[in-house]
């Protein structure tokens, strides 16, 4: 059976009647407020972790955390190959027989003559401390001597 | 000499909201679901006169209303992390009430208890509300407020299928295609529903269409 337009048209008239039933006046203005309340005091907020809050679109988008997915994967990959290179590398250097700093152009400053040489890794092995100092002995006079100053006795005269 | 304007019944408000106040709508979803609780409040906003209108135009009591909107508002911000955003926020807030006021309809059957809201002035302004009880009813004497009980007495002899199908429809302007998606069926039967609903509601209300 087809109804025609025209058969309801004074029931739609007439339902058109409860549009016009409103609620209280201003009850809309704080309905939301009560809403929030509610979620509020009943503890439903929502917290967010770390991630979620970093990732929104990854719960709601699949391809988004396989795309993250993939690029950590193809970090960690790099990452790896990075690494074997330096291994490589660090077979092919100088082993601990000669020192890196033998390497390397010369200090900053120069030792002067009488300051003693250091000795290399491979000769300091057999001492049981694993503190070595570097000059032994006592403490060279260069690094307490530098405007060579000299000690004196001082002699007062009482009038 | 009565020198109101006669006036047509209100439109219904627009279902669907335009393409970019989806996309503001989309992010403010997205903020909700983050804790944003401001984000979630602009969205209880834009849709609880709506939603509380539906309700209300189920239930016809006020009371009742006013709780099962609130107790949709939170059930959505609840369920907001499993809303993957497939239909409108506003069909799915629409499907979350609809299922809540059945239930809730289910359990209070035959106790009804009618609380209806005041008729707004502009009613009495209503070219076709006038012509309607002045004219051609035969029971002249009938006044507004009496026709809006007997039209809610009439609503609620209707089964809840087809009273939501009239109110989706007839009340708040709902497309048949908007109405299959809230009640989760094809068009064919929001039509069928709807027809045969009204034609319940035209022998009910036999006295005042003549």
């Amino acid at each position: 059976m087809n109804p025609s337009p025209e058969q309801f048209d004074r029931l739609r008239q007439l339902l058109a009647l409860k549009r016009y039933e409103q609620p209280p006046p201003r009850f809309f203005n704080h309905f939301s407020d009560k809403v929030i309340a509610r979620i509020e005091t009943e503890g439903l907020v929502m917290r967010t972790s770390l991630w979620g809050r970093l990732f929104p679109d990854l719960d709601a988008k699949p391809v988004l955390a396989c795309v993250y997915g993939l690029v950590i994967t193809g970090l960690l990959v790099i990452g790896l190959g990075v690494s074997q290179s330096l291994e490589s590398e660090e077979s092919n250097a100088p082993t601990l027989d000669t020192p890196w700093f033998a390497q390397t152009p010369g200090p900053a400053f120069k030792l002067p003559p009488t300051a003693p040489v250091v000795r290399s890794l491979s000769e300091q092995t057999d001492s049981t401390s694993s503190v070595i100092p570097a000059f032994p002995g006592t403490a060279p006079r260069f690094l307490f001597d530098v405007n060579q100053l000299k000690v004196e006795r001082a002699s007062y005269s009482v009038r | 000499m009565n020198t109101h304007v006669l006036e047509k019944a209100p439109a219904p408000p627009a279902a669907l909201p335009p393409a970019n106040d989806q996309q503001e709508e989309q992010q403010r979803v997205k903020l909700a679901k983050n804790g944003d609780l401001e984000a979630y409040d602009e969205l209880v906003r834009r849709y609880q006169e709506r939603i509380y209108a539906t309700i209300y135009h189920m239930t016809a009591n006020h009371e009742d209303a006013n709780d099962l909107a609130q107790d949709t508002f939170i059930k959505a911000y609840q369920a907001l992390k499993s809303f993957k955003g497939d239909s409108s926020f506003f069909t799915w807030v629409y499907r979350i009430a609809v299922n809540k006021t059945i239930n809730f309809l289910k359990q209070r059957k035959n106790k009804t208890h009618m609380s209806l809201n005041d008729l707004d002035f502009n009613a009495e302004h209503d070219a076709d509300l006038v012509a309607l009880i002045s004219e051609k009813t035969p029971r002249r004497e009938v006044n507004l407020i009496e026709l809006q009980e007997k039209l809610n007495v009439a609503m609620q002899k209707l089964s809840e299928v087809h009273r939501l199908v009239v109110t989706l429809h007839d009340v708040q302007g709902l497309s048949h295609e908007e109405i299959g998606k809230i009640m989760d069926c094809n068009t064919g039967t929001v039509r069928s529903r709807l027809f045969y609903a009204r034609q319940q509601l035209q022998a009910y209300l036999s006295d005042y269409l003549k």
